[in-house]
């Protein structure tokens, strides 16, 4: 006669419990997602989980209206596949500018979409049809918890890199990104700080990581040492040299 | 002349069809001629009776006779032809239209030899036939043949039906007919005039005697084609009769029209779902069943009281499956309240097209995937064109222009993106974010201020252009904002203003 099952199930540890594959655990990494796109600027990828951005998940950049975004991921874009949707964009993309740096004017898709609820529904809509890339600008309306919730659940069926750009404000407010960075022009560059992210237990304060601005942007000499002859025949004084703020503004002299 | 033919032809000629198109109320009791082009083309028995006549400048015609000119509208011609059409599907599915190219006539040819015995011989068919044009408001002239331009021609010498013409008698009735029948062969009538013909029976003695081949070398192909579909000429000698030429068949105009009536009136759009699904389900089995698919969809919600409300569903990619047409059903209706309390709802889908071809590249190294394009992704495109409008959602393209703000073009997705950059631009210092217009920047103390000071960096680039339009001079600069923002702004040297052109970011 076989032995009937107990009545009661057997107690079980708190041990045991954390030997199941399914049990989180804050920085053990076993619900991380491992798929990432290098960022292409190696320091910030040293300073990543899985050394670059995460795919399939909402990372979230917090910075002050119009920073160095596109620097920030034109060498992620171009190892990413599929389309790059603009979402809500604070201006226009010039395509000159792309044309320059060699990104395909057929992969560009600009969405405008002003109102927070069309925003959202969109986001959702092309983050699950895995366009490949999503770049969206947060609308004027702050959004909710709840809503940002929605947007990151929906980068979970995405393929591509998603990248939502937040006031800088927000970067106080809770948000379930998988990553959130804070990004700020600086003398040297661009610094970026990444203060969360999920899966990496932060043991020190965040370090910041400067991406150099390209060369081009910075003037190879002060703006009155161009003139070439003025600058012989008249030597300035040092002090009005150093900038060229003093310019007169034009038209006005 | 071949005499195998077991074909037989109606045709039903509208004589008055330019004037009846227009349903002018007082055309029975006013001199009316109908003008195309400042030159009469037909004119009702009262104009004619007052001295004008077909051909006539329309200013003459007035002065002359005070008659009323009206402009002839051949859209409603068409359209009166294609209803004529749609009720006389009831006795033949072989009908075509005729119309004249030098003249205001036009018609119908019916083939009837395969509905004969349906309606009981030819005598009964064509007496049906007639009652029913007799009822409608237009004038007709009835002519029986053995071929389409014989039954034609045989319309202007209104011979009566009397159920026992043969081929030979079409061919002796259309003997006597004059040569200026053939008047949609301008050139080839005049010159048959001059060279002494007079009537179609000269024709058919000249062919009998010395074949077509004098007419061909003369007048082309086009009217031998006519005289041998006249005279039922077989210009095949090796195969000849072995086959027929195949017969039009009209297609009556179809479209999906469907609804749904409600047991109690809805007030909530969820309620609406199921009716929506249903109907286009029954769309999809409409379309599936015919091969076909559509692009745009109608739909209408009633009340008891009558009270109706349209709304209309396109979708950029034909389609012929339900999901994405209830999808974007429901993207409309997302957010909106109804107006009423939706007692009925009707789908329509009044044009459709064939289904187009569709074929899937093998792929097996997966390298398509690495070329997504915009067609991948027509249903989430069609999804935030339904939400957000059409415009909202485009693509950018280069167009070759001097001023940066005219080289950006918003294109829609369908379209091809212009990327060929002249060399000049090519090191160009150029921003990523362009404003569009360009945004006037202000002047604080005796400094360039946008959301903070701006200071020079780099320039200047000079750009002068468009002087064909709106002349533009302007000096661009690289500059920087006391927060590290780099800009591109320009000073307007007609407008003497600074303004911010772009953003580096």
């Amino acid at each position: 006669m076989s032995e009937l099952p107990p009545d009661e199930p057997a107690p079980i540890s708190i041990e045991q419990l954390l030997l199941r594959e399914d049990t989180w655990l804050g920085h053990s990494g076993r619900f991380t997602n491992r798929k990432v796109v290098s960022t292409g600027y190696s320091e910030l990828d040293d300073g990543l989980m899985n050394q670059g951005w995460p795919l399939n998940s909402l990372v979230e950049v917090c910075q002050s209206t119009m920073q160095a975004e596109w620097q920030l991921c034109l060498p992620a874009l171009r190892n990413m596949p599929g389309l790059v949707a603009l979402l809500n964009p604070p201006a226009t993309p010039f395509c000159q500018a792309f044309m320059q740096v060699g990104i395909d004017l057929e992969r560009l898709i600009v969405v405008n979409a002003a109102e927070k609820a069309d925003f959202v529904a969109c986001f959702i809509e092309l983050a699950r049809a895995g366009v490949g890339t999503v770049l969206a600008w947060q609308p004027e309306d702050q959004l909710t918890y709840t809503e940002l919730r929605k947007c990151s659940l929906a980068t979970t069926e995405a393929t591509g890199l998603c990248i939502m750009f937040r006031p800088a404000e927000a970067q106080q407010q809770n948000s379930p990104a998988t990553l959130r960075v804070f990004a700020q022009l600086v003398p040297g560059g661009l610094e970026i700080t990444a203060f969360k992210q999920r899966g990496f237990l932060q043991k020190h304060q965040p370090r910041p990581v400067i991406i150099p601005l390209p060369e081009v942007w910075q003037p190879a000499l002060p703006f009155y040492a161009l003139n070439q002859k003025y600058v012989a025949s008249k030597p300035q004084p040092k002090r009005r040299l150093a900038s060229v703020t003093q310019l007169p503004v034009r038209g006005k002299s | 002349m071949n005499g195998q033919s077991s074909r037989l032809w109606l045709a039903i000629r509208c004589s008055d069809l330019p004037l009846a198109a227009l349903t002018i109320d007082d055309a029975s009791t006013t001199p009316i001629v109908v003008a195309e082009k400042k030159v009469v083309v037909f004119a009702n028995a009262l104009a004619i009776e007052a001295g004008t006549c077909e051909g006539m400048d329309c200013t003459t015609a007035q002065l002359l006779t005070g008659c009323r000119v009206a402009d002839r509208d051949l859209d409603k011609e068409q359209q009166v032809l294609n209803d004529l059409s749609e009720k006389l599907y009831q006795f033949t599915p072989h009908i075509t239209r005729f119309c004249s190219s030098e003249s205001a006539d036009s018609g119908l040819l019916l083939e009837i030899s395969s509905c004969l015995t349906l309606f009981g011989g030819l005598k009964n068919m064509t007496e049906t036939i007639n009652a029913f044009l007799v009822k409608t408001s237009y004038e007709f002239k009835m002519g029986l043949g053995h071929s389409e331009k014989g039954a034609w021609y045989l319309s202007f010498a209104g011979f009566d039906i009397t159920g026992d013409e043969t081929e030979a008698l079409f061919l002796e009735r259309l003997n006597p007919l004059p040569v200026e029948l053939l008047f949609d062969y301008p050139k080839a009538m005049e010159s048959l005039i001059k060279t002494g013909f007079r009537c179609f029976g000269d024709i058919a003695r000249q062919i009998n005697g010395n074949s077509l081949s004098s007419f061909k070398k003369r007048f082309g192909h086009d009217f031998i084609d006519a005289l041998c579909d006249i005279f039922n000429i077989d210009q095949n000698f090796h195969q000849s009769s072995l086959f027929q030429k195949p017969r039009d068949s009209y297609k009556p105009q179809e479209w999906f029209e469907d609804e749904v009536q409600f047991e109690y009136p809805v007030t909530l759009v969820d309620h609406l779902k199921p009716a929506i699904e249903t109907l286009l389900q029954q769309l999809s089995d409409y379309l599936r069943k015919r091969q076909q698919e559509c692009q745009h969809i109608e739909w209408t919600i009633m009340d008891i009281y009558r009270h109706k409300e349209f709304f209309g569903v396109s979708s950029d990619t034909p389609q012929s499956y339900w999901t994405l047409l209830y999808d974007l059903t429901l993207i409309h209706l997302e957010n909106k309240e109804l107006p009423f309390e939706v007692d009925v709802i009707k789908l329509v889908c009044r044009h459709s097209l064939s289904l187009q071809n569709r074929s899937q590249v093998l792929d097996f190294e997966q390298a398509r995937r690495r070329r997504a394009s915009i067609t991948d992704f027509a249903v989430t495109i069609a999804k935030l064109k339904a939400r957000l409008g059409d415009d909202a959602v485009y693509k950018l393209s280069y167009r070759d222009s001097r001023v940066p703000e005219l080289t950006n073009l918003a294109i829609a997705l369908s379209e091809k993106s212009n990327q060929t950059l002249p060399e000049i631009f090519k090191k160009s210092l150029r921003p990523t974010w362009l404003m569009s217009p360009p945004e006037k920047l202000e002047e604080r103390n005796q400094r360039l201020f946008w959301r903070g000071y701006v200071f020079l960096l780099v320039g200047p680039e000079r750009v002068i252009g468009n002087w064909w339009d709106k002349p533009v001079a302007r000096d661009y600069y690289l500059a920087r904002r006391h927060d590290n923002l780099h800009l591109w702004v320009f000073f307007d040297l007609y407008e003497k203003q600074w303004y911010l052109q772009g953003v580096f970011s």
